[in-house]
């Protein structure tokens, strides 16, 4: 995995994790591989992989299972929250960019709209 | 988590001129920590006093063994393999440090030896400089100590097996145990640390979380450690 080396690491990881939940790569009750093994597929050292599943145990999105090891949660709600963060943090950096470069609400709302549709019919 | 390696007061000159001055290092297990400064900076001595190749003031405490014949059997140093003559094949070595050290481990070795694809019937003088560092990178990790001592184990190699070697660390890094990797291109391994020391006119300049300089800074680590030399100007 390729880091941004400005952002706390164990931030990244338990982003990337975050998306592979919500994009049903690791499904409701999984097994997550072991921390070693996620270390490893990352390329970061066990501790920093620690600190971010310990951060995603505090949000319940990870339930550990003692001697077994540590499992997305079955909770769809707690997924389906997760999603809508994901969501409101990239219209947050649009956004903001956005209104940085003077463009009203009514604007930004008109455009979007006009973009969906754009982009909506190349995809059907 | 225990202190694994604890440096009081260290002082070390050579010929009359003072490399280390004042030394206070404390590391706790389980960790990788980068060793950074400048090339000359006096990495290699810390690492070599450590180990007790080499003599200086002040104390050195690894996993509670202070006295240097103790020490030693704490600590993996990473040997560049300069006793042996080219013409040595790898399976001598190999041999050898089974002899020397009692806590070698030759499973892990073999396993590491495999992983890194190195061939042991090899001589030394038939090694590229990536393939003698896995070579020596695998004897150093299959010593089973509590500190382990890499200098400079990616200077001029390929970035494949930097790759190669950053994942053997990984694998194969004992949970308890911490290693010091030694180097003065920190953005090849940054995403690899917990923590950096800063080596920086003769003394430990810093020793800092690199989550936190992330977090704390908004820095990656490589610019992090050049503000340090930026501030030095400042001051002349």
């Amino acid at each position: 995995m390729k880091f941004d080396d400005k952002i706390p690491i164990y931030l990244q990881i338990q982003n990337y994790l975050d998306r592979q939940i919500i994009s049903g790569e690791l499904a409701p009750g999984d097994r997550l591989p072991s921390v070693r093994q996620l270390a490893v597929d990352v390329t970061a050292n066990v501790n920093t992989v620690q600190r971010a599943l310990s951060e995603m145990i505090d949000e319940k999105i990870i339930v550990p299972q003692r001697g077994r090891g540590n499992f997305v949660t079955v909770d769809v709600d707690l997924i389906a929250q997760l999603r809508l963060k994901l969501v409101d943090e990239q219209f947050a950096l649009v956004y903001d960019q956005l209104r940085a470069l003077n463009f009203s609400d009514s604007e930004i709302i008109d455009k979007f709209v006009e973009y969906v549709k754009d982009r909506g019919a190349l995809n059907e | 988590m225990s202190d694994i390696l604890k440096v009081e007061n260290l002082n070390y000159s050579h010929r009359l001129k003072k490399i280390l001055q004042d030394v206070n290092l404390t590391l706790e297990s389980g960790k990788i920590v980068g060793l950074l400064g400048e090339n000359g900076a006096g990495k290699t001595t810390l690492m070599r006093l450590i180990t007790g190749v080499a003599h200086a003031t002040g104390d050195i405490t690894v996993a509670g063994a202070s006295r240097i014949d103790e020490r030693k059997s704490h600590v993996s140093y990473m040997d560049h393999l300069g006793a042996f003559s080219l013409g040595t094949h790898l399976d001598r070595i190999v041999k050898f440090y089974q002899t020397v050290y009692e806590d070698f481990d030759v499973d892990r070795f073999n396993e590491l030896a495999d992983f890194l694809n190195i061939d042991l019937s090899l001589k030394l003088s038939a090694l590229s400089k990536g393939n003698k560092q896995k070579f020596v990178i695998a004897l150093t990790l299959s010593r089973q100590v509590e500190l382990y001592l890499l200098d400079e184990p990616f200077d001029g190699i390929d970035s494949m097996s930097r790759k190669d070697i950053i994942n053997s660390i990984i694998k194969w890094k004992p949970e308890n145990a911490t290693i010091v990797i030694s180097d003065h291109y920190v953005s090849e391994i940054s995403s690899l640390l917990d923590e950096i020391v800063v080596i920086k006119d003769e003394t430990i300049n810093c020793n800092l979380d690199a989550d936190k300089i992330r977090e704390d800074k908004g820095m990656d680590i490589e610019d992090f450690y050049e503000s340090l030399y930026e501030r030095g100007h400042d001051n002349d």
